[in-house]
């Protein structure tokens, strides 16, 4: 049911308590008229609340506390921050969620929502941003496949001239995983099996850079 | 209002076409204030009966009137039946009964599209790839995002949908068998652009401009690997011009979650069914470098 059906449903319930109501009676009626009326006072009293635009800005604030975003990013040293560029004041809470409650209530009281929102709006979109590897990745994976490519004694040959922190830097761009124990010898096997394995499933990169 | 037309494609099923149309959908919606719009084009129907309990869809898109099939069947018979608001969900149905995310709307598929393939050739190549565009092309204005949800495929339906694209993402599961796959879809866009260009004057041809990995596991080398061995065939793809310097791979990677399949018997998105799972998080980020990705870059 979408708010248009109920509209509807209340518009046609209305129209036939309207055309019948000389006839309506009795006590089991009676009590479930009742009930409806002071359901329907609640259910004014939320609808009210929620076209006052004010309202909806709270609303998808408190939505945006909530929301997934929040739960991965949101630290409390940061509704700090918030609270104090958004509101001007200092928050007591000690713990997220309470921190959370008390800032929505300075920001209500504030009337600064549109402010808030913004706000969180650009923590989180700075907080996923990432950078990429840039020039340094792309040079370090073309070796990759370089290195995939090569006869035994040229690999060899090519491996003894680097020191132990570029082979480092080379595998773990191209997804090798190894530890601060991994030795020379061990990191050169892994490099050796899975470039060979790069050059023969990516052709058309071993084409485009043997020429 | 400026929109943008993504489809989302990639002729390997099973990789996380509906599940990243239905969950960026829903988070354009809910964090961002989207106007978004699912056009859903697979007979298979799992985005709308992600976002759509099976009685209400069926009754719905009963005899396909209701649903995507009426536009092709349209085209086919020169008839003019369908029509855009009719068919329009607003909103999903949440456990309260009535509807949430009121900006994002659904026009659902139907079983019947599956006859769609077989007749379609009737028509010219050239009137096949505008029938999307000429139906909704106008409609589409009025959302910021319009995601359309392609079959496992790359026959006629799915050329609608690129054609009338912007932009192709695709999702893509780390492992040999996408990589080999993905070469091939990216030849076959690219081919599709150059029998698209003479029809669609004075407009961008669609490219590849986003992949988006799914179905991640951190255990381990095996994915970490896979994703680099798909970075250096997109770095040897652009080399050879078979795909363009803007196209790049969306970080964060999803992750696989349980919470992500569990809501598709919700019958809701994951931000709506699970907040807190990793999954929404996972939505939640990707989502927020994807209109980082189309809206900062014009
Ligand atoms: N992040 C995730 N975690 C767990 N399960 C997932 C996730 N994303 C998708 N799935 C599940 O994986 C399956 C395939 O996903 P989905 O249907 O989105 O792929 P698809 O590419 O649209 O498939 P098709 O090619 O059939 O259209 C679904 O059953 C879905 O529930
Ligand atoms: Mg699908």
């Amino acid at each position: 049911m979408n708010y248009s059906d109920l509209a509807g449903r209340l518009a046609q319930i209305g129209e036939r308590i309207a055309r019948h109501s000389e006839k309506l009676e009795g006590e089991i009626l009676g009590r479930s008229a009742g009930k409806l009326a002071s359901q329907l006072d609640r259910f004014e009293e939320h609808l009210e609340s929620h076209l006052a635009s004010r309202k909806s800005r709270e609303l998808f604030l408190e939505n945006l506390l909530r929301s997934p975003a929040s739960k991965r990013h949101l630290t409390i040293a940061l509704l700090k921050r918030a609270s104090r560029e958004v509101g001007g004041k200092r928050l007591k809470s000690e713990d997220l969620a309470a921190a959370k409650r008390e800032f929505i209530h300075l920001v209500h009281g504030a009337g600064k929502q549109d402010q808030a929102v913004q706000f969180l709006k650009e923590v989180f979109a700075e907080a996923v941003h990432v950078e990429s590897g840039g020039k340094e990745k792309t040079l370090l994976q073309r070796e990759f496949i370089n290195l995939g490519q090569l006869l035994d004694e040229d690999f060899a040959k090519e491996i003894s001239a680097r020191s132990i922190a570029e082979l480092r830097r080379v595998a773990a761009v191209n997804g090798i995983r190894f530890t601060d124990k991994t030795n020379r010898q061990r990191l050169t096997t892994l490099i050796r099996r899975y470039a060979q394995r790069a050059a023969f499933n990516v052709p058309a990169a071993r084409v485009a850079s043997s020429d | 209002m400026s929109s943008k037309v993504l489809a989302f494609i990639n002729f390997k099923g099973g990789v996380g076409k509906t599940a990243t149309v239905v969950n960026i959908a829903a988070t354009l919606a809910a964090l961002h204030e989207k106007k978004v719009l699912i056009v859903d084009l697979d007979p298979q129907s799992n985005s709308s009966l992600w976002l759509m309990r099976p009685d209400r869809w069926r009754e719905h898109v009963a005899r396909g009137r209701r649903s995507t099939f009426q536009i092709f069947d349209d085209a086919l018979q020169g008839k003019n039946r369908f029509d855009f608001d009719e068919a329009l969900v607003k909103g999903v149905i949440t456990w309260t009964g009535l509807t949430d995310l009121p900006r994002l709307h659904l026009l659902p598929a139907a079983l019947e599209l599956l006859r769609i393939e077989d007749r379609i050739h009737e028509l010219r190549p050239s009137a096949i790839y505008q029938i999307l565009d000429s139906a909704l092309g106008m409609q589409f204005k009025q959302y910021n995002y319009v995601l359309l949800d392609c079959p496992p495929n790359l026959y006629s339906t799915t050329k609608t949908a690129i054609f009338s694209a912007d932009s192709c993402i695709v999702p893509y599961v780390p492992d040999y068998l996408s990589l080999s796959g993905f070469q091939v879809l990216a030849e076959q866009v690219t081919e599709m652009r150059e029998k698209f260009a003479p029809y669609l004057p004075g407009r961008r041809r669609p490219n590849i401009g986003a992949l988006i990995v799914s179905h991640y596991r951190q255990t381990g080398n095996v994915f970490r690997l896979a994703v680099n061995e798909l970075e250096l065939s997109m770095a040897a793809l652009r080399e050879a011009g078979v795909l363009s310097e803007q196209t790049v791979l969306l970080q964060p990677y999803v992750r696989h979650c349980v919470r992500v399949a569990e809501s598709t018997s919700e019958h809701l998105p994951v931000i709506l069914y699970a907040p807190g799972s990793i999954g929404a998080q996972d939505y939640a980020d990707l989502t927020q470098r994807f209109v980082d990705l189309f809206e900062t870059k014009k």
